[in-house]
Order: C-alpha cells, then structure tokens, then sequence
C-alpha cells in the first residue's frame, strides 16, 4: 500500500520535472511546446489523496451502503447460529495447525457417533491461513447431552511427502452449554512427526 | 499486482500484530513475526476470524469478528479485536468507522504498543480522506518505534503528508531522522532516497537530489519493483537535468532507463530532447523513431510523432519533415477514431462489466487493484486512468457493491431455511407439550413440601423430647410395642404368682435392652435424619427449581420462537431493499466512472487534435516556405523533396 502510494506520489511528483525536458527544447515556432505540457499533464493521475465531489458524495452513499450490509451480515450469522445451533446443543469442532513442518494438511473427516458429519478439503490458501495461525471451525451441529465419540481423519503429506493419514478418537460428555473441541496438528520435533492433539474447550 | 495486494494484507497483519508466530522460516516471503507481539490464539472463535482474514476474506471476518463479539467469544483479544476490526472496516472503505475504533483506542487502558498502531492506522484514515494536518499530527503521536515493518511505513507516511502540505524541508528531514542518508541498500531506503530526491528537485536543489536520484538510479535491481524505481529515479533526474539545461547531464541519466519498461517510452522521448537541446537533431532522431514503432496509445509515442518531423525540419529535410507530419495527422486521425469507438462502448455500458469480469478475485476490498486490464475498446485507452486514485476507488466501490449483492441473494435462500426452522421449532413444542403437561400433572411438589415439613417437626419434637425411641426402626419398634403390651398384661395379671414375676422381669429386662440400644444409637440416628432432611430438602428445593424453570421455558419458548419468528420476518424485506440500492448505487457507479472514463478519452482526443492541429500548421508552415523558396527561384528543384 505505501509502496503503491509512493508511486503515486512519484507520478505526481513527475510531470513537473518532464515540462523541463521540452521547456529547454523549446527554441523554434513549430517546436511541439505546447504538446510537451500535453505529455506532462497526462503522466499526472489524479493525485492522491485530494478527490472529486462527486466521487465523494458517491462513495459517501456507498460507505453507507456497506456499512448497513455488514451489520444485516453480522445479524444474519448470529441469527442463524441462534436459531439452528442454539447454546444448549450447539457442539463446534475446530481445526487448528501449529507450524506445519512435518504434515501438509489435505482433508479432514469427522465422524460423530459413528456418523460422518464433515468431510473438508483444504485449498492451499485455506492451508496458508492455518499455518499463519488461523483456524478453522469445520463442523458445528446439535448434540444432546450425555456421552459421545468423535472420530477425526487427516489425510495430507507427512515427512519425506509421503502421502499420510492418521485418525485421533475422543470421548465427549455434551453437557447443558456450547462445546467446542480443537483438533490441533502439531510438530513433535524430536521424532519428526506430526502429531495430532484433540483439546476440548467450554 | 497480486504481489502489491499481498503486501498491503502483509502491512495490515503486521500492523495488528497477528502474524503467526509459527511462520516457517523456510517458506517464502512471509512476514516476521512481530517482536515483543506473540500471537497465541486464546479464543477459538479469535482464530476462526483470523482464518477468514488470512484468506484476504475481509467480509467474512468482519462478520465473524462481530458475531464474536457479539457472543463475547474473543474475551482473550479485546484490543487485538477492535485493531483488527478497525481494519478491516479500513480495507473495506469505512473510514469513518475504522477512524472510530481506532479513536476509541487511544486511551491509556491501551497498551502503548496497540496506541501507536492506532495512531498510525488513524493517520492513514486521516490521509486517505485528505486531512492532512490530523494525519501529521497523529503521526508525531507516535511514541517510540513500531514494531516491524511498520515504522518505515509510518516515516514514509510522515514524509508522504509532509509533502503533500509542501512542507518539504520537513519531509526531508522526518526521512532523514529515520533513514541516515545514502546508507542502506534495502528497498526501504531507495524509496526513502528517491523520495527525498525528488523533495529536492521541488526545492530547486537538483545538485543535492542529484546525488539521491544518482544513487538510486544504480542500485542492483533485485526485483521488478525495485527496477522500476530505478528507472524512475533516473528518469526523474534526467528530466531535472534538461530542465536545469544540462543536456548532457541528462542523457547521462537517461540511459540508464531500461529500453523495455514502463518508463522507457519517456526515456526515450526525454532522450531525444536532450540531443535536440544540444541540436543533435541527427541523434535525436534514433530514440525518436524507435518510439514511433510502439504504441501509439502512449502520450510519449504520440509525441514522437510531432518529435521526428521537428528534427527533419531543423535538419532542412523539409520533404521528411512534410511526409511525417502527413503520417502523424493520419495516425492522429485514426487513434481518434479509436477513442471514438471506445466511447461509444462506455456509453453503451459495457465498461465495468469488461473491466470486473476480467479479474478473478472474488473478495471485496477497499486495496483491491485490477490484475490486467482485458484488451477491450471499452478499456485499451484507459491504462492511465486506471492508476489513478479515484478511479480505482469508484471501481473498487462498483465491484464491492457486486459482490454484496450476491452475498445478499446467498442469504436470501437461506432465510427460506430460517423460516422452515422457526415452524420446526413451533411444531416441536407443540408436541411436547401434552407430555410435558402430564409429567407436570403426576408431581403434587406443595403435597411434597408439607410432608418434608411434617417430617422436620417430628424430628424437632424427637430431639426436643430426647425420644430415643422415636428413631428406632420398625423392627425396634415392633418389639418394643410388644414388650409395652406383654407389660400390660402382666400388669393385670397375679403379681404375687412367681411365674408372673419371672416374666416380669424378663419383661424389663428386654424393655432395658431395647432402650439401651435406642440409647445408644440415638446420637448417630438423629445425625443420620437430619442429614436425609437436609438431602431431601435439597432434592426438594431443586425439584421446585426445575418446575419453575420448565413453567418459565413453557412460557417463554413460544415467546422467543416468535422473536425468532418476528427476526425472520423483517429479513425479507430487509435484503430486498438493500438489494435494490446495491443495485442502484452500482449503477450509479457505472454511470459515474463511465462519466469520468469519458471525460479522460474526450481529453486525449483534445490532445489528439491538438497534435493533429500542431501537425497540420508545420506542414503549413513547410510548403509556405516551399512556396516561398520556389517562387524566389524562380521554378528551383526542392532540395528537400516536399510533397
């Protein structure tokens, strides 16, 4: 951005250095002065930041706009969690991925009760944002409260890119609140392998 | 461009300080994690948000963030929280919100660390909406140095709005107490060098900017990026040279610019001027007609075309001169007939449409830069309209409000779902409820109560009495009423008879044991019954408590089923009418971007006719002069061959 405003800043900055070139070339009646201020003129965009009015008032009509969108947005996501996941029954599992050297993440299957419930593919941008540390809710549903199992299946290239598939199994007790499980896939740097770590959060 | 977008995400992550601390040092370039800013994700939610953000998915992690918080699921990072959400409304054009947060930040419940981000990021909002006096001011309440990145950003920045106030001798120095002049052979310090060379050709100190722009026309260009900076900074001071009359200065210069580059055709256009100024017209014309072969959509080609006769003429190849001002009107001619037709074409509306469908992003983005300009007759003479500020905005405004349009028709379907959900939710109770209406029924909790209370009297009398036998159990009580009746019949009976007697006596000798053993066990019986009172009145008490809570659940499920109900219902309405100003205000974009697009084609067509108008007189101006010479000799051959 500010390397791109620079630049900006340098095309703004130009034009008055290129009426230099033609201001000194300028010795003869048919010498293309005037065309010369032409050339400097169009190396000028319009400079940033100073804008136009209507442009303002546009953009202040689509600022508003937006705004009004992302907060229908907002209101729209809590609804739907409120109405389809309700707190009581909610249960969320997470996927989380701490360095990454030794496991390249493809898909993750997650079993609950014995029932597939999710099945992800990552792209490698979905891959990229986990390794810079976000992480992915892959899963939410309803479970009632009492005992239940979660399987969870990763698939991907572990060490040496050697295809690799490994499963991590948790009992869960579901009480009267939301519960969240993270899958995380961690380095175990001293046996070079990856290792998958189920951490249950309240 | 795809590289400038990720710079801009790689300068915000650094700025909110989120970079992953676990950044692997063998990847490519990824941002440093910040020192002094670990990042651990405390709060699952917190990097669900960041997984959105990370994929540049502004939208989705702003409407994340906001459910969070809305949740309070991202108690862990409530400052981080804000600085990501103020800007994420700053990429996504809200300046005036992002400017909010960012204020609300500055107070000294804030770490330092997130004040100076805050400051810095308001800075940017105050520039970008052109209060440039706030904006220096927020800059100079930056205390100390910013973490990574940044901090040449924020001297940049300072530099940047110092200029802009034509402070200059200001700027040179804000860049130069952070940059020591000459030193440093990174990216950040060309920049900083050009920039301050070219501070000083605005000052009129071309021998100091001189020695700036010199050295940065040399450095080894390690990347596109830095190359074009060179070029620049060569051709900026080869411009300042001829403007200064140093011709040769200037040529010097010059040819440092790379033949195949952005600014090569002003290179060579410049080029040929300092020869010309040295009335080298011969030399002039090699960069001149190297130009005249390339595009003719470049201002600097078109002048070329002028350029080329101009040098015949002062070379007296009058009959060149004519015949290349004879091309250069027919060039002219016809590249304004190509405007014409481009205009035609934003007219009939199909500008932006070229323009968006042509790139593939699908995020929205107040950073978000055109990739390629698709090669259209809508778009082929916009190239410098497009660099520039406005339009880009417009653009990113038209294509933002494209994209909330889908989202909204996304959300429309799902309302549907919202809808089904809420008569579920209805149906469900109401069968539930005879049930529960039953289970209700069969429990009498006030029959309950006076029987627990009729039980803590007995007790209280027991123990106010000390009736030991009171606590025995009914195998004990059964014998002991048999030895008070055997007594009642003995008391009737032949005291004097001996057998009587034997059995009386057998009689209280049972009765003492019986009453040694209530005796004895009497501590531990009462603790054990006020221990099952207690029990029982916490079993009792919980029972009322759920009753309560199943009688408020029966009462209020309906109640927030309809609040859902009601939620639902003013969606509808709600998404359409939003829909249909997305729709509108797009097209009012469309229309004003078309407006301003039309306006910069009418302006190169101006210069079109003015270099056709230019043209035409020189040619004029030689066959008056043919004319002349030719009547004064008499019939004289015309050495120059004009036409």
């Amino acid at each position: 951005m500010l390397r791109q405003s620079l630049l900006k800043i340098t095309v703004t900055l130009l034009p008055l250095l290129f009426a230099a070139g033609p201001a000194a070339a300028r010795d003869d009646a048919t010498a293309p002065s005037e065309t010369a201020v032409q050339l400097a003129d169009s190396s000028a965009p319009a400079s940033s930041p100073p804008q136009g009015d209507n442009f303002k008032s546009l953009d202040e009509e689509v600022q508003a706009l937006k705004k009004e969108v992302l907060d229908l947005n907002r209101e729209l996501f809590v609804l739907e969690e409120e109405l389809l996941f309700p707190a009581n029954t909610q249960v969320a599992v997470f996927v989380s991925m701490d360095v990454g050297e030794f496991f390249a993440l493809d898909s993750v299957t997650l079993k609950l009760d014995n029932k597939e419930v999710a099945n992800y593919l990552y792209t490698e941008r979905e891959a990229q944002a986990l390794l810079r540390g976000g992480v992915h809710r892959v899963f939410i549903g309803n479970l009632k409260a009492g005992e239940h199992e979660l399987i969870a299946l990763f698939t991907g290239q572990g060490p040496n890119q050697r295809d690799y598939r490994r499963g991590a199994t948790l009992k869960l007790e579901k009480g009267v609140g939301a519960k969240y499980v993270e899958l995380k896939i961690s380095d175990k740097a001293v046996k070079a392998q990856p290792e998958f770590v189920v951490k249950e959060w309240e | 461009m795809p590289g400038r977008c990720n710079k801009v995400l790689v300068a915000v992550l650094l700025a909110l300080g989120i970079t992953s601390a676990s950044a692997k040092e063998k990847r490519p370039p990824e941002p440093r994690p910040l020192i002094g800013t670990p990042q651990l994700v405390r709060d699952l939610h917190w990097g669900d948000v960041l997984f959105y953000f990370y994929q540049g998915d502004y939208l989705q992690a702003l409407t994340r963030l906001g459910a969070a918080q809305d949740f309070e699921r991202v108690s862990h990072h409530g400052v981080e929280a804000e600085l990501l959400k103020g800007g994420l409304y700053l990429s996504l054009g809200q300046h005036e919100e992002a400017g909010r947060i960012f204020k609300a930040l500055l107070n000294d419940n804030v770490p330092l660390d997130v004040r100076n981000r805050a400051w810095f990021y308001l800075a940017k909002v105050w520039y970008q909406r052109n209060y440039l006096e706030e904006s220096a001011i927020a800059l100079a309440s930056i205390r100390g140095a910013l973490p990574g990145d940044l901090e040449p950003e924020r001297h940049l920045l300072e530099a940047q709005v110092l200029m802009y106030l034509n402070r200059y001798d200001e700027a040179i120095r804000a860049l130069e107490r952070w940059q020591p002049v000459g030193k440093g052979g990174d990216v950040w310090s060309s920049y900083a060098r050009f920039n301050i060379g070219v501070a000083l050709v605005r000052q009129e100190r071309v021998e100091e900017a001189a020695e700036l722009l010199n050295e940065v026309g040399q450095i080894a260009a390690s990347s596109e990026e830095l190359a074009a900076l060179r070029d620049k900074a060569n051709l900026a001071l080869g411009f300042a040279w001829l403007k200064a009359n140093r011709p040769e200065d200037a040529k010097k210069v010059l040819q440092r610019v790379r033949l195949e580059g952005p600014q090569s055709n002003k290179a060579l256009l410049a080029a040929g001027w300092a020869d010309s100024a040295e009335k080298k017209y011969n030399k002039a014309l090699a960069p001149w007609l190297e130009l005249r072969d390339r595009d003719l959509l470049d201002a600097a080609v078109q002048e070329s075309y002028l350029a080329i006769p101009y040098a015949y003429a002062q070379l007296a190849a009058t009959g060149q001169a004519a015949q290349q001002y004879v091309t250069a009107v027919e060039a002219f001619a016809a590249e304004s007939q190509r405007i014409d037709q481009s205009i035609q074409a934003i007219r009939d509306g199909k500008l932006l449409d070229a323009i968006v469908e042509n790139d593939q992003g699908d995020q929205v983005g107040w950073y978000w830069q055109l990739r390629n300009l698709p090669d259209a007759p809508e778009t082929r003479y916009l190239y410098h309209l497009m660099a520039t500020h406005e339009f880009q905005e417009g653009l990113k405004n038209y294509r933002d409000l494209r994209l909330m349009q889908r989202n909204l028709a996304t959300w429309a379907l799902s309302v549907q779902a919202f809808d089904d959900m809420v008569d579920t939710r209805r149906r469900a109770f109401d069968q539930r409820v005879p049930g529960l209406q039953k289970t209700l029924d069969g429990v009498d909790l006030d029959a309950m109560e006076t029987h627990k209370n009729e039980l803590e009297s007995r007790l209280a009398a027991t123990e106010r009495d000390d009736d030991v036998t009171a606590l025995a159990t009914s195998r004990e009580k059964e014998q002991w009423t048999k030895v008070q009746q055997i007594e009642a019949v003995l008391a009737k009976a032949d005291q004097n008879d001996p057998m009587v007697q034997e059995m009386r006596e057998k009689a209280r000798l049972i009765r003492g044991k019986l009453l040694w053993d209530f005796n004895g066990s009497f501590k531990a019986r009462q603790w054990r019954a006020r221990k099952e009172l207690r029990e029982l009145d916490v079993a009792y008490k919980e029972a009322r408590r759920r009753s309560v809570l199943v009688e408020r659940a029966r009462g209020d499920y309906p109640a927030r089923t309809e609040e859902f109900a009601r939620r639902v219902a003013s969606l509808p309405p709600r998404i359409g009418g939003l829909s249909a100003r997305l729709e509108a205000t797009a097209q009012a974009q469309n229309r004003y971007l078309a407006a301003v697009a039309i306006k910069e084609l009418e302006s190169q067509k101006q210069r079109l006719a003015a270099y056709s108008l230019q043209a035409r007189f020189a040619l004029a101006s030689i066959y008056d002069k043919a004319a002349t010479s030719n009547t004064a000799g008499e019939g004289g051959a015309d050495k120059g061959g004009a036409q």
